[in-house]
C-alpha cells in the first residue's frame, strides 16, 4: 500500500538543518542544566516510631501511593504529560472543566467571556483551537466543524472525575488526528468507587447557582451504578466599556454509568449523559445548546500478557445560535485496541477504528453559510506501537505509525519513535521524533462569505492537512521521595498553516482557504511537586513559549492573522495545598501570564484562594475567591471583541451518605 | 500606567517568580538528594507490617531453641526495605524475645527465621522456594500476584493507594502458626488453589 503525499509538500521552502541541529543541541544543554519541575510526588509517611504506635486499621487507612497512579506506562514517563487528579480539582476550588485546566501547566488557558475558553498546548491558542485532541471517557468532544471545542457544554459531575491527562506535544501515532499540539484526556471514576450518596449546592457573585447530586449502588454482585444531575448558572462577564456583555448562561446536566466488573478480567462498562444550556449573546435570542450520548466499553484479559478493548460510542449535539446558523451533528464511533507482550522485551498496542460524522446546517445569516449544508464525513484509522526494551529497565525505544483516511485528504501517515533512557529508578531522559497532521475541517473547506454569489471568500477547495514535525527532549527525576521535577523542551515545525490566497491571482477575489503559511515553535515547560511536609503541598510550573508562522516564498497570502499565534511567551503558576488542620484546607492558586502580543493583550496575574471546613467527614463547607487580585482583567481577544473576567467569590457545601 | 511599561513589568514579574521557586528549590534537591537511597512510602508501610507480624502470630511450642530466642524477621532475595527495616525493628523485643532482621540470598538458609519476606525476584521460583521451607513454622509475607493463592500466608496488595491484606490462613494453620483474630478481622481470607 503507499501513502499519496499531498502536492504541497513539493514546493515546500529549503529546509536549514544546521539551524535546527544547533538547536536540539541548545535544548539538549538546557535539560542538562535545569533539571526541574512536574511529575507527581510521593506521600510522605510520619517516623517510624510514630507509625509502631498506630493500629492495624489506622495503618491500612494511609494513603501510600498517589492513588491517579496507574500501572506505569513508560509512553507517560517518556512523554509530556502532566495529571490533575479529582483532589487537585476540588481543592482548587475548581467549577468547571476549563477551570480545572488551569492546573496543567502545560496547557495555556484564558478565559475569553462568561462562557467560552481558549485552550491549547504549545502556541496557536484561538477560541477554537484547532490542534488539540480532547477525549471525555474516551469520547473525542472537538467538534468536525472548526476542529475546536465547545467548552461550555463540556461537562460531568466534577466530584466523579478520576483524573485529566493532559499531554503536551503530538499524541497523533496512538490517539490520532487532531493530536497535534497535545490531547486532554478527562476519565471519570468507576462506578464502584462512587457508592453513596452526594448532594451539594453552592453560590456567589459570577456562579451564581451550583447544585446537583449524585447516588451510586450496586444492581447485583459485582454491578455497580451510578446516576447523578447538576445545574448551573453563570453571570455577565463586562465590556472594556464596564458594560454588561449579556452572556449569562445556564445548563443542566445529568448522566448514569454502570460498571459490572465479571470474573476473569472482564470489565463491561456502560454510560450517557444528557445537557441543555441556554446562553446569552449579543443578538436578536439567546443560544440554545442541547445533547447526549451513549457509551459502551468492553475490556478483557486474555492472559496475563495479552487484553484487549472494544469501545462504541454515539453522540449527538444541537446548537442554535440565532441569526448565524444552527447545527447538528451525529457521530459513530468504533475502536478496538489490543495490547500484548511479546517475549518479554516487545509491549505492543495495536488497534484500529471508524468514525461517521453527519451534520446538517441551517444557515441563517446572509454573511456566512456552509455548504453544503448537510455533510456525512468517515474517518478510518489503523495504528501499531512497539515499545522494545532494548536493555531492560534502562534504554527503551517505542516506535509506531498510525494510517488514517479521510474524506478531504485521503490517507495521512503519522509516525512517532520514542527513546527513553532510565539510568536509575528515578530518573528518565527521553526524547522523541513525530509526526502529527490536522486534517482539514467543514470551516477549512466548506465556509463561504457571503452565503450567496458573488463570494468574497470561496471555502477551501484545495486545503490540505496541517503537518507538524516535533522534535522533543525531557528529562524527569524524583530527587526525593517528596520531590518530583521535570522539565520537557520541544521544536515545532510546521507546514501547511492555513491561509488565504486570491483564487485566480491576479484578480483580488474571491479568495479561498489554502495552506500557504508555515510555522515554528520552540519551548520549555518546567514542573515542581514538592511535598513540603505530610500536610502541605507546592506544586509550580513555568513553560516558555515562542511561536510564530509566515507566508512560504511567494505565497499571496491575505490572511494577516489567520494562523498568527496568540500564545504569551512565559506563564508561571503556584498552587498550595495546605492541611492546617484535619478539619481545615487552606489552598492557593496563583498564576502570572505573559502578554499576548498578537492581540495586544496585558499580561496579568491573579490569585485563587479555597477555605474548606469538614467539620465531620459527611460534611464540607467552603468558600472560594477567585481572580481576586483585580476587580476585572481580561485574557483573550483583540481590543475591539475583549470581555472584561470580574472578581468574584462564592460558597459552597456538601453532604456524603 | 502606560500599558508597555505594564507589559514589561508583568514579563519581568513572570521571570522574576520562576527563578525564584527554581533556586528556592535547588538547594533543597541538592540538600535531599544523597540523604538517603529512597524507600517508597508504600514499602515503609510494608515493613511496620513486619514488624506488626511478630506481635499478632503465635508460634508453635518447638519453633524457638530457648525463651530468649529472637524472633527473626528475614528477607529472601532483592531487599526492597533498606535500612528502614534495621530501624523500625531497632531495640524492639516481644516478651523476651529481641527482633533482629537478616538477609538472605537462598531459601534453605532462610529456614532459620519466623517470618519472611519473599521479595518480587524470587517469584518465578516460588515453587522452589515453598519446597525449601516445607513444614518450618515460618511466616511467609509477599506481594507478588498469586502469593496467597499460591500458598504463600500474607499478601499486602495495593488498591487506590492504600495496602490491603490477603491471609491465607490454611497455609499458616499447616505449620502450627496461629493468626490473631485481631489481625484477620481487617484482612481478605483466601484459600490455596487446591484446596
Amino acid at each position: 500500500m503507499t501513502f499519496p503525499h499531498h502536492p504541497a509538500t513539493a514546493s515546500r521552502r529549503p529546509r536549514a538543518p544546521v539551524c535546527r541541529i544547533a538547536l536540539l543541541f541548545f535544548l539538549a544543554g538546557l535539560g542538562a542544566a535545569v533539571p526541574r519541575a512536574a511529575g507527581q510526588a510521593e506521600p510522605v509517611l510520619p517516623p517510624p516510631d510514630d507509625l509502631k504506635k498506630l493500629s492495624v486499621d489506622q495503618l491500612l487507612d494511609m494513603v501510600v501511593t498517589s492513588v491517579s497512579k496507574r500501572p506505569e506506562k513508560l509512553l507517560d514517563v517518556a512523554s509530556a504529560i502532566q495529571v490533575i487528579t479529582g483532589e487537585d480539582i476540588s481543592r482548587a476550588g475548581a467549577t468547571s472543566i476549563p477551570e480545572a485546566l488551569r492546573l496543567a501547566s502545560n496547557l495555556e488557558v484564558a478565559q475569553v467571556d462568561s462562557r467560552q475558553w481558549a485552550v491549547t498546548a504549545r502556541g496557536f491558542n484561538d477560541l477554537f483551537a484547532d490542534k488539540m485532541l480532547v477525549l471525555m471517557d474516551g469520547r473525542s468532544v472537538y467538534t468536525p466543524l472548526y476542529g475546536g471545542v465547545y467548552w461550555d457544554v463540556q461537562d460531568t459531575l466534577l466530584q466523579d472525575i478520576d483524573q485529566i491527562e493532559v499531554i503536551s506535544g503530538p499524541g497523533a501515532t496512538q490517539w490520532g488526528a487532531n493530536a497535534v499540539n497535545g490531547v486532554i484526556n478527562i476519565t471519570t471514576k468507576s462506578a464502584k468507587d462512587t457508592q453513596g450518596g452526594l448532594l451539594f449546592a453552592g453560590g456567589g457573585t459570577e456562579l451564581t447557582e451550583d447544585a446537583g447530586g449524585r447516588y451510586g449502588g450496586t444492581l447485583a454482585p459485582g454491578v455497580y451504578y451510578r446516576v447523578y444531575a447538576k445545574y448551573t448558572d453563570r453571570g455577565n462577564s463586562f465590556d472594556p466599556g464596564g458594560q454588561n456583555a449579556n452572556d449569562a448562561w445556564r445548563t443542566g446536566q445529568t448522566g448514569f454509568r454502570v460498571d459490572w466488573e465479571a470474573a476473569g478480567g472482564n470489565v463491561l462498562t456502560f454510560q450517557g449523559d444528557a445537557y441543555d444550556a441556554t446562553m446569552g449573546q449579543v443578538g436578536p435570542d439567546n443560544i440554545r445548546a442541547n445533547g447526549g450520548n451513549l457509551l459502551g466499553r468492553w475490556s478483557d484479559k486474555l492472559s496475563e500478557t495479552s487484553d484487549f478493548r472494544l469501545q462504541v460510542y454515539y453522540d449527538q449535539t444541537h446548537r442554535r445560535i440565532p441569526g448565524t446558523f444552527t447545527q447538528d451533528v451525529d457521530t459513530y464511533d468504533t475502536d478496538f485496541q489490543y495490547h500484548c507482550v511479546l517475549v518479554g522485551t516487545n509491549d505492543i498496542v495495536c488497534g484500529f477504528g471508524y468514525r461517521r460524522q453527519d451534520d446538517d446546517i441551517a444557515n441563517f445569516s446572509p454573511a456566512q453559510a456552509f455548504l453544503p449544508p448537510d455533510l456525512g464525513q468517515n474517518l478510518l484509522n489503523a495504528f501499531a506501537q512497539d515499545d522494545i526494551a532494548l536493555v531492560p529497565d534502562r534504554w527503551h525505544l517505542i516506535a509506531g505509525s498510525k494510517v488514517e483516511h479521510n474524506d478531504y485528504t485521503g490517507y495521512e501517515l503519522e509516525p512517532s519513535e520514542r527513546i527513553a533512557w532510565t539510568p536509575d529508578k528515578t530518573q528518565t531522559v527521553w526524547t522523541a521524533i513525530s509526526r502529527a497532521v490536522r486534517t482539514p475541517d467543514r470551516a477549512d473547506v466548506d465556509l463561504y462569505a457571503p452565503a450567496n454569489p458573488p463570494y468574497t471568500i470561496a471555502g477551501g477547495p484545495n486545503v490540505v492537512s496541517e503537518e507538524l514535525v516535533a522534535y522533543e527532549l525531557g528529562y524527569r527525576i524524583q530527587i526525593d521521595p517528596r520531590l518530583a521535577v521535570s522539565i520537557s523542551t520541544f521544536y515545532n515545525d510546521y507546514n501547511d498553516l492555513r491561509s488565504l490566497e486570491p483564487l485566480d491571482p491576479p484578480k483580488p477575489f474571491p479568495v479561498v482557504r489554502s495552506s500557504g503559511l508555515v510555522g515554528q515553535s520552540a519551548g520549555a515547560e518546567l514542573t515542581a511537586d514538592w511535598r513540603v511536609t505530610g500536610a502541605w503541598r507546592l506544586r509550580a510550573g513555568y513553560t516558555d513559549l515562542r511561536a510564530s508562522s509566515e507566508p512560504q516564498p511567494g505565497t499571496p497570502d491575505r490572511s494577516a492573522n489567520r494562523s498568527v499565534a496568540h500564545d504569551p511567551n512565559q506563564q508561571f503558576s503556584l498552587h498550595s495545598l495546605w492541611d492546617v488542620t484535619p478539619e481545615w484546607q487552606l489552598d492557593a492558586d496563583f498564576r502570572a501570564v505573559g502578554p499576548i502580543g498578537s492581540q495586544s493583550v496585558p499580561g496579568y496575574a491573579e490569585l485563587n484562594l479555597r477555605l474548606g471546613w469538614r467539620p465531620v467527614t459527611a460534611w464540607e463547607f467552603s468558600i472560594d475567591g477567585q481572580n481576586l487580585l483585580h476587580r476585572e482583567h481580561t485574557e483573550f481577544n483583540t481590543p475591539g471583541t475583549r470581555r472584561e473576567i470580574p472578581r468574584s467569590v462564592y460558597v459552597r457545601t456538601s453532604w456524603r451518605f | 500606567m502606560p500599558k508597555r511599561f505594564r507589559q514589561l513589568r508583568l514579563a519581568a514579574v513572570c521571570r522574576l517568580a520562576a527563578w525564584c521557586a527554581a533556586s528556592a528549590l535547588v538547594p533543597v534537591a541538592a540538600a535531599q538528594a544523597p540523604a538517603q537511597t529512597a524507600i517508597s512510602a508504600e514499602n515503609q508501610l510494608k515493613a511496620v507490617f513486619l514488624f506488626n507480624f511478630a506481635q499478632f502470630i503465635a508460634w508453635p511450642q518447638g519453633a524457638f531453641q530457648s525463651l530468649q530466642s529472637p524472633i527473626i524477621i528475614g528477607v529472601l532475595g532483592d531487599d526492597p526495605f533498606g535500612p528502614y527495616l534495621d530501624r523500625v525493628v531497632q531495640g524492639e523485643k516481644i516478651g523476651n524475645r529481641p527482633l533482629v532482621v537478616r538477609r538472605y540470598l537462598r531459601a534453605e538458609d532462610a529456614a532459620e527465621c519466623s517470618i519472611l519476606f519473599i521479595s518480587r525476584s524470587e517469584a518465578g521460583d516460588f515453587d522452589r522456594v515453598k519446597e525449601k521451607l516445607k513444614g518450618r513454622s515460618l511466616l511467609t509475607v509477599g506481594d507478588f500476584a498469586g502469593f496467597a493463592r499460591l500458598g504463600g500466608m500474607v499478601r499486602f496488595v495495593t488498591e487506590s493507594g492504600k495496602i490491603r491484606l490477603r491471609i491465607n490462613v490454611f497455609a499458616a494453620k499447616a505449620v502450627g502458626l496461629t493468626i490473631s483474630s485481631k489481625l484477620l478481622a481487617h484482612a481478605t481470607i483466601v484459600a490455596t488453589e487446591d484446596n
